[in-house]
């Protein structure tokens, strides 16, 4: 009989035991898929919802703009610039933006904030948070014209509804002070009070003419990828290709750095976590597996002392514990594939635990939580938790051949 | 390790007579250190077993006996003086070199628990044979005719639990014997099982060793045991106090 067979066998002597220990390490790839998952999901929300707040996965702004804005510093030829990176693979859109600080005037009051001019043609509410927040009137239609939309706080300060009149005032590109009339079509609420009190969206060829632009001049390219965790190497891929070489590139992380070190913190916390989960399933293999050697001391000594080898003892239990911990995995995605459909698809809404007002480092945030794995995720957290069973049985394994037979064969 | 004893040489009974004996024992001693106690298990201990015998050691309880039979087995290692088993030094070679030994040289049956539980009596009594590579047909044939020798034949599903104490016995001795070993050393044998059950297993040693030639060095403190002895070797405090044949 080979050692496979027998040590199979061996894990069988005792079903309960072996299916607890079994079932833990089945719990144990639950919560780590639900913890990863979690992450996995939440951090790309975030991400990508940060993303449509302007800036985009990357941003080609014009030189030293994020460190100070100013509409005298833009970017030239960004037609062209657009149309370049739009051919890259991993890019799903492109979005011409101008960015600035303005005065909003209303008849009654006027309020500092900051406007972004965007073309409605490049634009769509998956890419662009203040479209989809849009609450009253329409999106722009075109990038000419005298509309404007502005956050509900704003609004409120202003004591403008729809159609109502607002100046804005800026400086333009020779830093002159410049102001323009136009007319609200339009509200949006992110839920977010310092977007909301503070945001305008304007029509780009309308503030170009105001700022004194090229109609290929503009503060700033957002682009949108297929997958935000190529951001820091698209970054750097755009970032090498010399048709930027006048403008400097930025992944989120550079751009949303709040936002960054947040999902950080809640990164490390998670690999605490699972950390845990790890040392959960651990432990429960190496109680398992010390217990069943020490129960079996007698058994050993008289496997050695008939010729066993110490080394074809340790394969043994090595081998116990890499079926205990196949069964557990096994049983793992068994169990945890119909609560992945369920958290990835339905998932569970916080939002009576925690209220609407979801917030996140400035990101406005789903209260539903869900979950969504990545390939890779999904190998770590296998190929884990079985280096940690493995691992875990090693001692026991060790302990096992270490007793000379003519001590474990004194006792039953 | 040397090889100068081929098997087959060694198990012919015309051969015997010029081969050294099987297990030779020059001055042997087993110290124990408890604390600051020592005892002496075994003492200055010299004998010879020769091929073919059928010898009993008998002694009180603590006289040395388990000791002794660790010793001539490789699994414990004496103080001073030498132990050679089928022409081996067994002071001169390392661990893994004494579980060969003990694999492919020597029979065990001890007192009691000696199968694995979750083999069959066939797997069982394979065990050894398996672990020495012997290949499945080869493995098969020697097994069943082993197990038919030892009157288990028909039970070579049964796993110990299904099985008495002194079938069990039965698996452990074919165990023993099916690798053709130099010497068998059992450790009490019969201790654990009634008196007729030990006849019965006695009756099976000594058709063993009469029909197939296989050495029996056995523990005993049971006098109907002994008496089934054609040698005994009596202890007393490690010591080997008489040595003498006896008729059979
Ligand atoms: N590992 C050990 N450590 C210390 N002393 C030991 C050890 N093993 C045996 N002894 C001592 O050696 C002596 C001989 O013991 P041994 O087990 O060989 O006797 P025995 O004849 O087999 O006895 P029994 O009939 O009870 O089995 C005893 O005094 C025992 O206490
Ligand atoms: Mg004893």
């Amino acid at each position: 009989m080979n050692l496979n067979r027998l040590a199979w066998r061996n894990l069988w002597r005792r079903k309960r035991r072996t299916m607890i220990t079994g079932f833990s390490v089945a719990f144990g790839v639950m919560l780590a898929v639900t913890f990863t998952g979690a992450g996995d999901y939440f951090y790309t929300r975030m991400i990508d919802a940060g993303a449509s707040m302007g800036m985009g996965h990357v941003t080609i702004e014009a030189v030293d703009y994020h460190r100070a804005p100013s509409l005298k510093k833009r970017l030239q030829h960004v037609e062209s610039l657009r149309e370049k990176a739009l051919q890259l693979p991993q890019v799903s859109d492109v979005m011409t933006r101008i960015t600035g600080q303005a005065m909003f005037a209303s008849a009654s009051k006027s309020v500092g904030g900051m406007f972004i001019a965007v073309d409605p043609a490049q634009e769509n509410s998956e890419n662009n948070l203040f479209i989809r927040s849009i609450i009253e009137g329409s999106m722009l239609s075109s990038p000419e014209g005298r509309n404007i939309i502005v956050g509900s706080k704003l609004a409120q300060k202003l004591h403008l509804r729809m159609g109502k009149k607002v100046v804005y005032t800026t400086t333009d590109v020779h830093g002159e002070i410049v102001s323009a009339i136009a007319r609200v079509s339009g509200i949006f609420e992110t839920g977010i009070s310092e977007v909301d009190g503070a945001m305008a969206m304007l029509p780009i060829h309308s503030v170009q003419k105001v700022l004194g632009y090229q109609v290929d001049e503009a503060t700033l390219l957002g682009i949108i990828l297929k997958d935000q965790r190529f951001s820091k190497s698209m970054r750097d891929k755009l970032a090498a290709m010399p048709l930027y070489s006048k403008a400097e590139v930025l992944s989120w992380q550079q751009s949303q750095p709040e936002l960054a070190g947040m999902i950080a913190v809640d990164k490390s916390s998670n690999y605490i976590s699972q950390l845990l989960i790890g040392l959960l399933v651990a432990a429960g293999i190496l109680n398992t597996m010390l217990m069943s050697v020490l129960e079996r001391t007698r058994e050993f000594g008289v496997m050695m002392a008939v010729g066993m080898a110490p080394g074809a003892l340790f394969r043994l239990i090595m081998l116990e514990s890499f079926w205990l911990a196949v069964i557990g995995l096994i049983a793992g995605i068994i169990i945890t594939i119909p609560w992945y459909i369920y958290m990835a698809n339905t998932g569970i809404d916080l939002s009576g635990a925690y209220g609407d007002d979801f917030n996140f480092a400035g990101v406005l945030l789903d209260p539903v939580m869900k979950i969504r794995l990545f390939q890779e995720s999904i190998v770590a957290i296998l190929l884990g938790l079985f280096t940690l069973a493995l691992a875990a049985g090693a001692y026991p394994a060790w302990r096992a051949g270490r007793i000379p037979p003519v001590e474990s064969l004194k006792t039953i | 390790m040397t090889d100068q004893n081929n098997k087959h040489d060694t198990h012919s009974p015309l051969n015997a007579a010029v081969q050294h004996p099987i297990v030779r024992l020059s001055d042997v001693c087993k110290t124990y250190e408890q604390g600051k106690v020592r005892v002496n298990a075994v003492h200055d201990v010299s004998l010879d077993i020769q091929h073919g015998d059928f010898a009993a050691l008998c002694g009180p309880s603590g006289s040395g006996k388990t000791s002794l039979l660790n010793l001539i087995g490789g699994l414990d290692v004496s103080s001073s003086g030498t132990v050679i088993v089928d022409g081996i030094d067994l002071a001169t070679i390392d661990g893994s070199e004494l579980s060969e030994v003990r694999k492919n040289r020597i029979g065990f049956v001890f007192q009691s628990y000696n199968l694995i539980p979750v083999m069959t009596a066939y797997e069982n009594a394979a065990f050894v044979l398996n672990l020495q590579g012997v290949d499945e047909t080869e493995c098969r044939d020697r097994v069943m005719a082993t197990l038919k020798a030892v009157g288990l034949e028909g039970l070579e599903k049964r796993r110990p639990d299904e099985m008495s104490g002194g079938q069990q016995q039965r698996v452990a001795i074919a165990r023993a014997i099916v690798t053709e070993p130099a010497i068998v050393l059992a450790d009490e044998p019969t201790a654990n099982v009634d008196s007729h059950t030990a006849e019965s297993l006695l009756d099976l040693m000594e058709q063993l060793n009469r029909q197939q030639g296989v050495t029996f060095l056995f523990s005993t403190h049971d006098q109907h045991v002994m008496d089934r002895a054609r040698r005994i070797i009596q202890m007393h405090d490690g010591k080997v106090a008489s040595d003498h044949a006896q008729a059979g």
